[in-house]
């Protein structure tokens, strides 16, 4: 009904502008064509609106959003949905959803011994099914472009297959859900929030100590987690309690094969959603494991990590810092390496597609640090650039990185990347 | 009101204001609009006021019977149209319907409950699937008589429709205390 006042509208205006061309002893007559105009739309709409209702019941078939994939309106279509899954109303289960994401992206930089040019970036499949009312699964499979992936020796480059989440979960309640699996580790927002959609993150790349296949925070945690949340008084106090294997032989990877001590890993992460200021978030996370990395001294590790974000996006704020602790048994030594981010973005109002953005990150690791030593991971960075949403599905990024790391030369890095997902 | 009851209002109060209304000058009617163009200015603008009006009907929030739930404050029902409240109760689970795209009670919400562009819309749940807080986004509804249906037939179903248009039997949602149709109700 209310695309009625629409349809009159536009039927009144033309009439008027009709009118003006009309000598004043007519305007009675118009009135009575302005008004059989009238009747003529109500009876249009009242047709459309029959139309409608003749449609089969509700009840016999409904569709689903997943992912990717919005039904179209009924009336023509604007956008560009893809097809709706239809489905009974009574859920069946399993239900597997499918869904990707994908980026392509061209870099070109200063840095000796590179070469600008295209590469492929992720290409994720991500898979999520209903087992019953309270039982789900998800499933996140990767192939990454590696020089190294490929068979032969010396390997030749290739795709590398990972499955980088395999979730099974129990929700009991709001208040607690429990799982098993390989999760990324929730000691960082960014982490749990974008995965490896690029086309979810605002930029072009994760901030450097959240790299995939980066040592400074353990990325992947294999083992169970509960979570859930609280009213608390309008705070909504949510929580994460993990037990896992935490860091494997090598830093960057999870124990997915099993532990290589046994010291368990444990995390507590807690983060507060004020209802009175809707889109903020604050929050932190303890992290605590002992690392027997090869060639490397054994240490016990903790984690502490602080995030605050706005997440809307004029402006869209995330600010995360990072404390890795690492004490080595017998030596009395102790190092913190740290390393924070913030990032803004900012949708225009005028041009909704385009949101410029803008990134400082940082990552100091002392010297006298053996667990990080040889890596390399200081840095001082900004990341510059503009997204373009020319699609409802897919982005176009283009960014400018400046980046500082010690003992090697300053670098400047130009890229460009097309995310999408489907 | 049918519209066909217009033109006899306006003539009416053109009487009155042409009886009551000060005389005016030689020089003002000379300057001044047509009497046939202020007639139809005047019914542009009783239109105007009407679609006004229309656009402004409340959006109620329905339920199933089963709901064991009568008030909700407005930031409890943004969790549940979040999806961050996923439970009425632990043995019930919260079925989200929404109405697609075009549909003025969708924008209601996106407007007001949500806060988000129609693309906002998209991409927050399905980076919510992604996050695995859910296994899918809202399951999508064409009417409000097919909302209205999937709500008394699904369990935990929960809805957006037009107050206008809510039959018996259904459950509505007081947000904050107020019901449509009661002052400072929020959903318009």
């Amino acid at each position: 009904m209310h695309r009625f006042p629409k349809l009159l509208g536009g039927g009144l205006l033309l009439a008027f502008a009709a009118h003006a061309q009309t000598p004043a002893a007519d305007q009675n007559a118009l009135i009575q064509q302005l008004l059989h105009r009238i009747d003529q739309l109500e009876s249009r709409v009242t047709e459309l609106e029959s139309a409608r209702a003749s449609r089969p019941p509700a009840a016999a078939a409904i569709s689903q959003t997943s992912p990717a994939q919005v039904p179209p309106p009924p009336a023509p279509a604007t956008h560009d949905h893809g097809t709706p899954i239809v489905e009974a109303a009574t859920t069946t289960y399993p239900n597997l959803k499918l869904s990707g994401f994908g980026d392509i992206n061209y870099t070109a930089s200063d840095r000796p011994g590179t070469h600008a040019g295209f590469n492929e970036g992720q290409f994720i499949l991500h898979f999520s099914s209903a087992l019953s009312s309270k039982v789900t699964y998800f499933g996140e499979l990767s192939l990454t472009a590696r020089t190294d992936a490929g068979s032969g020796t010396p390997a030749a480059p290739g795709f590398n297959p990972e499955v980088e989440r395999t979730i099974i979960r129990y929700d009991q309640s709001d208040h607690l859900k429990i799982s098993f699996g390989r999760y990324h580790t929730p000691v960082s927002y960014w982490n749990t929030q974008f995965h490896h959609g690029s086309w979810l993150q605002t930029t072009a790349s994760r901030p450097e100590m959240i790299q995939f296949g980066g040592s400074f925070i353990p990325v992947h945690f294999v083992g169970a987690l509960a979570e859930g949340s609280f009213a608390a008084g309008g705070l909504n106090l949510n929580y994460n309690l993990g037990l896992g294997n935490g860091r494997s032989s090598v830093l960057s990877r999870s124990g997915d094969f099993g532990d290589i001590n046994n010291n368990k890993a444990w995390l507590a992460t807690v983060f507060i959603k004020p209802d009175k200021l809707y889109g903020l978030q604050v929050g932190g996370t303890v992290y605590r494991d002992k690392i027997d990395a090869t060639g490397r001294p054994q240490a016990q590790e903790w984690i502490e990590s602080a995030h605050i974000v706005w997440a809307k996006e004029n402006p869209e704020f995330i600010a995360e810092f990072f404390n890795i602790n690492h004490a080595y048994p017998g030596t009395g030594l102790v190092t913190n390496n740290q390393s924070w981010y913030a990032q803004v973005g900012y949708r225009l109002p005028m041009a909704q597609s385009w949101k410029p953005y803008y990134r400082y990150e940082y990552i100091h690791t002392p010297r006298a640090d053996a667990i990080f030593s040889g890596l390399n991971l200081g840095l001082s960075s900004s990341t510059l650039g503009m997204r373009w949403d020319f699609s409802s599905y897919a982005a176009f990024k283009l960014e400018y990185r400046y980046q500082e790391r010690p003992g090697l030369p300053n670098t400047n890095v130009a890229w460009a990347q097309t995310s999408f997902t489907f | 009101m049918k519209l066909m009851d217009r033109p006899a209002l306006i003539s009416h109060k053109r009487r009155n204001g042409g009886a009551g209304a000060p005389a005016r000058s030689a020089g003002n009617r000379a300057g001044a609009c047509p009497p046939q163009y202020r007639q139809i200015s005047r019914l542009v603008l009783l239109f105007f006021i009407l679609m006004g009006l229309a656009s402004a009907a409340p959006v109620a929030i329905v339920v199933s019977n089963d709901v064991p739930v009568d008030d909700l404050s407005f930031a409890e029902i943004r969790k549940v149209f979040l999806g961050e409240r996923q439970f009425w109760s632990p043995k019930l689970r919260v079925v989200l319907l929404m109405r697609a795209p075009v549909a003025p009670e969708r924008d209601v919400v996106l407007r007001d409950i949500y806060q988000m562009s129609e693309s906002q819309f998209r991409q927050y749940w399905i980076s919510k699937v992604f996050r695995a807080d859910v296994s899918s986004g809202p399951k999508i509804v064409y009417s409000t008589e097919m909302a209205n249906d999937l709500v008394t037939a699904i369990p935990g179903a929960v809805a957006f429709v037009d107050a206008a248009q809510i039959p018996k039997g259904l459950k509505v949602i007081r947000i904050d205390g107020k019901l449509p149709g009661d002052k400072s109700y929020p959903l318009r």
